[in-house]
């Protein structure tokens, strides 16, 4: 489904090259979930980027579906750390950018936004702006403002890292359950071990800068999985320490080259 | 980020109760009588204050200071009054009124206009970088007696610089709103496969909007001092005319009360404006500074 073969990628701009990205090669099935973990500032993010389009790899091929991608797409979806909402929208507005962008009319686009927006349990906010919302409630809509064009592939940078543990954990728990209704495929970026794994079918490990893949896992816990207990299955702990293990030699070995 | 007013729901349950955004706020506590969160304290102090000032003036005349130079806020009420009366005052401020009207439509929209084709195509704007910063730097009051010579004595001489005093604060306001549009959020519609106009038109603009409405109302006073100048040096029509009639001829009464209808038409002016802005830009938070001003 989604196949990344020898992808470098090179900063050039700045008084020194950085190679954020060399060699990476990873190749995901339909339909499954990958997490996709490393110290900070090993190209996870970078390598989001290049497979959404909106910069090329330096070199090397990425290809969706058999086909090499070219500049963004509507198979794929990224959705930020950032939730980047416009401000000046309101909830209903944001959700349903991507049909107002693809001309969808407006009866039908505020049909399908409410639908989303209810499945998410934000009815009730629908003509709030974005600054009267929390940040838990703003991560949703930006979630589901991805969700809602349904791409193929949906690319996820930390969507979670700036929230409370408990929103995290729910938030978690509703992507989830809407995944597990939709099986897109999907690749998740994260610094958080323990949700890479809860998460995930795949998890990879990469190095840090430049960044290489270091291990691919299978996390062999049955679906629907209860991520509230999530830790305290054998598979989930055995899996933990494994990684747990690998990721600070990275991290070593970042602060040397650093 | 900073919103506290709806609390997040810990729970994902579609059905759970949640509360409309703004409904639940705590009920403040009433503040202190000298606070400037005291609505009611600082009208009545504002009204005091005015009422000192005119009091003040009223009972100084032509015993502090002469009556003839300063006129008294009575008799400047009576020639209000009488201007009001006066069909040649009307005649006056239609002129000045078109004059405005024209100069600001012509000076901001070629501003906004520019800036917006200087933002979408940096090469020129670089280019042109130096000679707009010294355009901008010439007094454009100084050029107002060539401006006679170049346009005439009639209307458009004094449309135009209005228009060049509106023109400068629109076109820089609007380039650096647009040049200051978050990359995240037009990558957000690129992602979605948005066309370059679609960007343009759904992130850019909107996002500048706030810059370019505040151009629109800080520039808007400009447009009539450019008009009432160019009436002040060659005219036979309009306010700029008239008030220089009376103060010509030691009228300090006549042209206090030309002032104040100028004052007056002004805030009425953005009077709208601020509520034109207030219900385009109603996504923005308000600030506390702004909340205060307006009480």
């Amino acid at each position: 489904m989604l196949q990344i073969e020898a992808v470098r990628k090179e900063f050039t701009g700045g008084a020194v090259p950085v190679v954020a990205l060399a060699a990476v090669d990873l190749a995901i099935e339909r339909g499954e979930f990958v997490t996709l973990v490393g110290p900070s500032g090993c190209g996870k993010s970078s390598l989001l980027t290049l497979i959404s389009g909106l910069s090329a790899p330096s070199s090397g091929h990425i290809r969706i579906a058999g086909r090499n991608i070219a500049g963004t797409d509507r198979d794929v979806g990224f959705i930020t750390q950032q939730d980047n909402l416009f401000p000046w929208r309101t909830l209903v507005d944001n959700v349903a950018l991507s049909l107002e962008l693809a001309g969808v009319p407006a009866a039908a686009r505020r049909r399908e936004a409410d639908r989303w927006i209810k499945r998410v349990g934000l009815d009730g906010f629908e003509q709030a702006y974005p600054h009267q919302l929390s940040g838990g409630m703003r991560q949703r809509a930006n979630i589901i403002r991805t969700l809602i064009y349904e791409p193929s592939v949906i690319l996820m940078d930390e969507p979670f890292g700036p929230l409370d543990a408990q929103t995290r954990l729910s938030l978690q728990a509703l992507l989830l359950s809407i995944w597990e209704s939709q099986r897109s495929t999907v690749l998740f970026v994260t610094h958080d071990l323990t949700e890479a794994i809860a998460l995930a079918d795949w998890v990879v490990l990469m190095s840090a800068r430049p960044g290489r893949i270091v291990r691919v896992d299978r996390v062999d816990i049955p679906r629907p999985r209860d991520i509230f207990h999530i830790h305290d299955l054998p598979e989930f702990r055995r899996l933990y320490d494994a990684l747990w293990r690998d990721l600070p030699a990275q991290v070593d070995d970042f602060r040397r080259h650093a | 980020m900073t919103s506290v007013d709806t609390p997040d729901q810990p729970t994902i349950a579609a059905g759970a109760p949640v509360a409309p955004p703004r409904a639940a706020r705590a009920p403040r506590a009433p503040a202190p009588w000298f606070s400037p969160e005291n609505g009611a304290s600082v009208q009545l102090s504002r009204i005091l204050f005015a009422l000192m000032f005119l009091a003040a003036w009223e009972f100084g005349a032509d015993r502090l200071f002469d009556s003839f130079f300063f006129s008294t806020p009575l008799r400047i009420l009576a020639q209000v009054a009488r201007e009001l009366l006066d069909p040649g005052f009307y005649r006056d401020l239609g002129v000045t009124a078109l004059e405005m009207g024209v100069g600001f439509t012509v000076g901001a929209g070629s501003g906004i206009g520019l800036g917006v084709l200087l933002a979408r195509w940096e090469y020129v704007a670089k280019v042109l970088d130096p000679f707009l910063l010294a355009l901008y730097s010439i007094p454009r009051i100084a050029l107002a007696p060539m401006l006679i010579v170049w346009f005439g004595i009639g209307y458009s001489s004094k449309i135009f610089l209005g228009a060049t005093l509106v023109f400068f604060i629109t076109f820089f306001n609007t380039l650096s709103g647009i040049r200051s549009v978050d990359k995240a959020l037009c990558d957000v519609a690129r992602v979605m496969k948005a066309t370059e106009w679609q960007v343009f038109r759904k992130v850019m603009l909107p996002s500048a909007s706030s810059w370019i409405l505040t151009s629109v109302k800080i520039s808007l006073p400009f447009a009539l001092v450019g008009v009432i100048l160019g009436e002040f040096l060659v005219s036979s029509q309009g306010l700029g005319y008239r008030l220089n009639r009376y103060s010509t001829s030691y009228n300090i009464t006549g042209a206090l009360a030309i002032v104040f209808l100028m004052m007056t038409i002004m805030l009425m002016l953005t009077a709208i404006t601020n509520a034109v802005e207030a219900r385009v830009l109603r996504w923005r938070p308000q600030s506390s500074a702004e909340r205060v001003a307006q009480t």
